[in-house]
């Protein structure tokens, strides 16, 4: 909660900050120690010390599982702008602009973990969505930025109102917005009651990308600035899975059977479509937004099965899957060729970015030993609960998902460059914090049990 | 615990850390650097193992744990050394004849390049630390890890030079058949966790004496236990039918031969079955099982070793022989006699290694005895020294020999007469071809070539003075044995060993005992006399009948060949010809082409369109509520 009002008072600091600071390197410096601070009031806050308490009404709720996911998405973000923060300089002349944004956005990330009512809930949503409609468009010269920013602001409004209908649904059938409140049985059957489910399901599918509302992902991925598909790629998305799951966890807890078999679909379309798109991809920003979708099909079994195992592994997929691909978009941003032999030769000219990539593909693609194959080990087994069939599509999509993560490793190491000059450069700590990154999620593989015990302490 | 146990670890440590200077540094380190560390650091573990077996002697033993090697649950495995008689007497034969071998490679070795000759220290500190731990464990599964760790040493010395083909042919196979015994070994490691929820020695023996004929560990579980057991031992230890690999490593390099013959990897099958006699002494089936195959294999290799040419191939089907003695006795329940023929068989066979290492030297690396003869002039050290081995190995009192071979002699008499009837055969033949080696290698005339003549020179010092040492060893060694028959009471091995090794207390009068010891002794002194009046002046001629079949080595490896190689390269054939091309490439190429087609299709979906997306979605929406509402209802 103290990190919520923290990060808002930041975002409006860095704004005025493009007044009175010029030096960029100071306001990405300030804007990392802001992250710092945030990490530490939410550990404080994990370990029950609050720097003021407000009361809040029961609007919002930060339980241990908010508040570690908060932790994940801090860490995240903190290694994202570590990582990525001087490319953003690269977009555009606003450059403490698109900081204050996106401390704005943290706070409505912080709403939508920790909502307890659907009104914080929507609110959350669009505070996060408003701005990334603007980072999307933010390369203002670039035609397909500007075309990504339309296309994702025509449809993110739809959904947003598809959102606000099944929450007026909401509301007729129940008389309060109570995100927490069990429901009274005799109206679980009700069609208000049920239209507003699946329109909030529809909604959510929306936002997370989940098929066959993911039509804007790859569109608006592959549009934007690649520093901000990254961001909106990962960490956005992974808070949104834990609305998802928080929603259909406590809120619909009762309409399981209603809903569960909709969520298998929506799983299999999604691992399905994601994956098998994927493989005819020519450039790896447009293959990593559909691995973006693929993934979203895994992370969407922490909802389909609702269960201890799949609760802690969609933490351990947050923090695997977005320190991988913020890795991974981080390099991606230094090169000027995206298509797949934009990496030919780069394990020999820069053999420590090649190895921290090869490892964050590993991740993303389930190898053991990388925090990724527990992550997906822990959904596949929450899945094996409910039904053997769905964990057995799980399995086959990620084989088919190791033939295009693996083309980017076959590039790096077995191709050659036609071109030296194309070689990217980079800054000097860079491969060093890369493979910093990429020791966290071989970590994250071996000893998940130090994340994961922040949960029950 | 005895503080000197404390200084246990350091016992494989040092090889080990040899091993990593010498491999990691043989682009820097000059020869004389690596020459010194890969034998200083096996100096180094054979004072620390003196200490440690004054401390045994006196009657210390023990089992120090470092740590869990392997902990999951129900089963715990400590990375843990077990000190007691048989391993203290075994790192003694390890160490001290292995840093004899050090000392003599040195020299041995000194034409190579200092980064080969480092890469030969760093292999030759490994093998001997692989040995260290596979006597040391104190469980299955550490005598499992040094088991594995000789086999690859082997390999990497035995194809050494690794430019030649044929050299890495053997150290190929080498590996394979090992690796045969190896999947018996490990098959019985699971077995007996499986069974037992163990793998230490202490907890193993307890439960299977505590539980023997019921229904937790059954007389099938022991004779199947026992038996993979032996089979893993075959592998190691060279009987049959895994023995062939043996006289084929004679392409490493001679000291090489020394030491997987004397101090390290053959005497690693022994080891494990004196290791596991409790296992064994209920296990009858299997006991007689071994002792035939110990005696076929005793017999097969000196038949073999009768027409052989190569110096080396003599001494390596000799091994082979004297390892089936040694079965022999273990068979017969006499495993003190086992580890006591290992003992001084170490002592004369790296003598005799090395007296050949020294021969093949002073030829320029001719190794063919046809071409020898009448060396005794110019090698009068080696020509002594290969005397007293010979001598040794055939068994004439007081030298080693005699002591070890009479004890398994006399067991095997105890034990079955016809046993004891081939053995002594086996016996005489022994003493013929090793005799027949020493004429036609040192007397008569000599018939190489001048230039081999001119060459001819007695090696350095640092060769010599290992020949030397050994050749005393092998005088004195069997005097820790001494039957009771000959002097009262100084069966020292005996009682040493009495602790850890069960023995069958058989009375035999000292009558029966007296003639046995002078029929051998006479047998063998014919034979001597046969050899020298056959091969005195040595003439080249073609082999006939059963002695063409000798020379063949009895056709075994054409055998081997045609039964099993020949087979498997055949199902090798099919299956990449015809199986993978036609099943297995079309079921993987046919999912890629069927990914691909429906990834294509479904591109097609993501126009770019606005429109088209929202006219999507609303499509799925409808579909959804529609059956929802009329349909799931």
């Amino acid at each position: 909660m103290n990190a919520l009002l923290v990060s808002a008072i930041l975002g409006v600091l860095l704004m005025l900050s493009s007044v009175f600071i010029k030096n960029k390197s100071y306001i990405h410096t300030l804007a990392l120690a802001g992250l710092a601070g945030l990490f530490m009031l939410n550990l404080a806050e994990l370990n029950g010390w609050l720097l003021f308490e407000i009361d809040l009404k029961g609007m919002l709720r930060f339980d241990r599982y908010a508040l570690v996911m908060n932790a994940i998405m801090l860490a995240s973000l903190f290694f994202y702008l570590l990582l990525s923060g001087r490319a953003m300089e690269k977009v555009g002349p606003h450059y403490a602009d698109y900081l204050a944004l996106l401390f704005f956005i943290c706070a409505g990330l912080f709403m939508v973990t920790g909502y307890a009512s659907l009104l914080i809930l929507f609110l959350g949503i669009e505070v996060i969505s408003i701005p990334l409609y603007i980072l999307t468009g933010s390369d203002k010269r670039n035609l397909k930025s500007n075309e990504a920013a339309l296309k994702y602001f025509l449809l993110g409004s739809f959904s947003t109102g598809l959102l606000l209908l099944g929450i007026a649904f909401f509301y007729g059938a129940r008389g309060n917005f109570s995100a927490t409140v069990s429901v009274d049985p005799t109206v679980v059957g009700s069609s208000l009651q049920l239209a507003s489910l699946l329109l909030l399901l529809f909604a959510m599918s929306f936002k997370v990308s989940v098929a066959p509302f993911h039509f804007w992902t790859p569109d608006v991925y592959d549009g934007a600035p690649t520093v901000f598909t990254s961001f909106m790629a990962t960490i956005v998305k992974v808070a949104l899975f834990a609305a998802f799951v928080r929603l259909f966890e406590d809120t619909f807890s009762l309409q399981f059977s209603i809903w569960q078999p909709w969520v298998a679909g929506f799983v299999v379309l999604t691992l399905l479509i994601g994956n098998l798109t994927a493989v005819f991809q020519q450039s790896v920003k447009r293959m990593l937004a559909y691995s973006s979708i693929a993934q979203a099909g895994f992370m969407l079994l922490a909802v389909y099965a609702i269960n201890g195992d799949s609760k802690e592994g969609l933490l351990l997929y947050a923090a695997s899957y977005s320190l991988a691909t913020i890795g991974i978009f981080a390099v991606l941003s230094h090169l000027q060729d995206y298509t797949f032999d934009g990496f030919n030769g780069l394990a020999k000219k820069q053999p420590v970015v090649a190895a921290s990539l090869a490892i964050f593909f590993l991740s993303l693609a389930g190898i053991p030993l990388t925090g990724g194959f527990l992550a997906k080990l822990f959904m596949i087994k929450a899945a094996l609960a409910y039904q053997p069939w769905l964990a057995i599509v799980a399995v086959i999509m990620a084989v088919v998902s190791v033939f295009y993560y693996f083309r980017v490793i076959q590039a790096m190491y077995f191709r050659s460059a036609d071109d030296q000059e194309m070689m990217p450069e980079f800054p000097k700590s860079f491969p060093i914090l890369l493979l910093v990154t990429a020791l966290l999620v071989v970590l994250l593989g071996i000893f998940p049990e130090t994340l994961l015990g922040l949960l029950y302490f | 615990m005895q503080s000197s146990f404390q200084l246990a670890f350091l016992i494989p440590l040092l090889p080990l850390i040899g091993f990593l200077i010498n491999g990691l540094g043989r682009n820097q380190l000059s020869k004389q650097w690596s020459g010194l560390i890969g034998a200083g650091t096996i100096m180094g573990s054979f004072l620390v193992s003196l200490f440690i077996f004054q401390s045994v002697e006196s009657g210390n033993t023990a089992v120090v744990s470092y740590f869990d090697f392997i902990r999951i649950e129900g089963l715990r495995i400590p990375f843990a050394f077990q000190i007691d008689a048989l391993s203290s007497l075994f790192l003694l034969i390890i160490t001290g004849i292995g840093f004899l071998i050090h000392v003599y490679s040195i020299s041995y070795m000194h034409e190579e390049s200092s980064s080969s000759f480092a890469r030969y220290f760093s292999y030759l500190n490994l093998f001997v630390f692989s040995m260290l731990l596979l006597v040391l464990g104190s469980n299955y599964v550490v005598l499992f890890i040094g088991w594995e760790g000789v086999g690859l040493c082997s390999y990497l010395l035995i194809g050494f030079w690794f430019k030649n083909q044929v050299y890495t042919k053997a150290a190929n196979k080498a590996f394979i058949m090992n690796r045969i015994g190896d999947l018996a070994f490990l098959l019985a490691i699971f077995w007996l966790i499986i069974k037992t929820g163990s793998a230490s020695f202490q907890e193993v023996f307890e439960f299977v004496q505590g539980n023997q004929g019921t229904s937790k560990f059954t007389a099938t579980d022991i004779t199947v236990v026992s038996l993979l057991l032996f089979i893993g031992a075959t592998g190691k230890s060279a009987q049959l039918p895994l023995y062939t690999w043996l006289p084929d490593a004679m392409a490493g390099p001679t000291p090489v031969s020394a030491l997987i013959h004397a101090a390290t990897m053959v005497t690693a099958g022994i080891y494990m079955i004196a290791r596991s006699n409790i296992i064994y002494s209920l296990a009858p089936f299997t006991l007689t099982l071994i002792s035939w195959v110990g005696l076929a294999t005793a017999l097969l290799a000196a038949t073999i070793a009768l027409r052989q040419y190569d110096i080396k191939k003599v001494l390596a089907y000799s091994t082979v022989s004297q390892l089936g003695f040694m079965f022999l006795a273990l068979g017969s329940g006499a495993y003190v006699a086992a580890v006591f023929h290992v003992l001084t068989h170490a002592f004369f066979k790296a003598l005799l290694f090395l007296g050949s290492g020294s021969v093949i030297h002073a030829m320029g690396g001719e190794q063919d005895i046809r071409k020898m003869g009448g060396l005794s002039g110019k090698l009068k050290i080696t020509y002594v020294t290969f005397l007293i081995g010979c001598l040794a190995i055939a068994g004439l009192p007081p030298l080693s020999g005699f002591f070890s071979k009479d004890a398994i002699l006399l067991s095997a008499f105890l034990h079955q007469p016809l046993q004891y009837g081939i053995a002594l055969f086996t016996a005489f033949l022994t003493a013929f071809y090793m005799f027949r080696l020493l004429f036609l290698t040192f007397h008569g005339s000599f018939r190489g070539t001048a230039e081999q003549q001119a060459h001819l020179h007695e090696s350095p010092a640092l060769m010599t003075i290992p020949l030397i040492v050994l050749a005393l060893l092998s005088v004195v060694g069997g005097w820790i044995g001494i039957p009771a028959v000959l002097m009262h009471e100084a069966d020292w091995l005996g009682s040493f060993l009495a602790p850890v090794l069960s023995s069958s207390t058989h009375e035999v009068s000292h009558a029966t005992e007296w003639m046995l010891m002078s029929l051998s002794v006479v047998g063998v002194l014919l034979t001597i006399g046969f050899a020298w009046f056959l091969f005195r002046n040595y003439r080249e001629r073609e082999s006939k009948g059963l002695l063409r079949f000798f020379e063949h080595k009895w056709y075994v490896d054409e055998l081997y060949d045609r039964l099993i190689v020949k087979p498997i390269f055949y199902l090798g054939r099919l299956l990449k010809e015809w199986v993978e091309p036609r099943f297995i490439d079309a079921l993987v190429n046919g999912v890629g082409k069927t990914v691909q087609l429906a990834g294509r299709q479904i591109r097609f979906l993501q126009s770019g369109q606005i429109g088209s997306y929202v006219l999507l979605m609303v499509l799925a929406m409808v579909t959804v509520l529609l059956v929802q509402f009329f349909i799931r209802k």
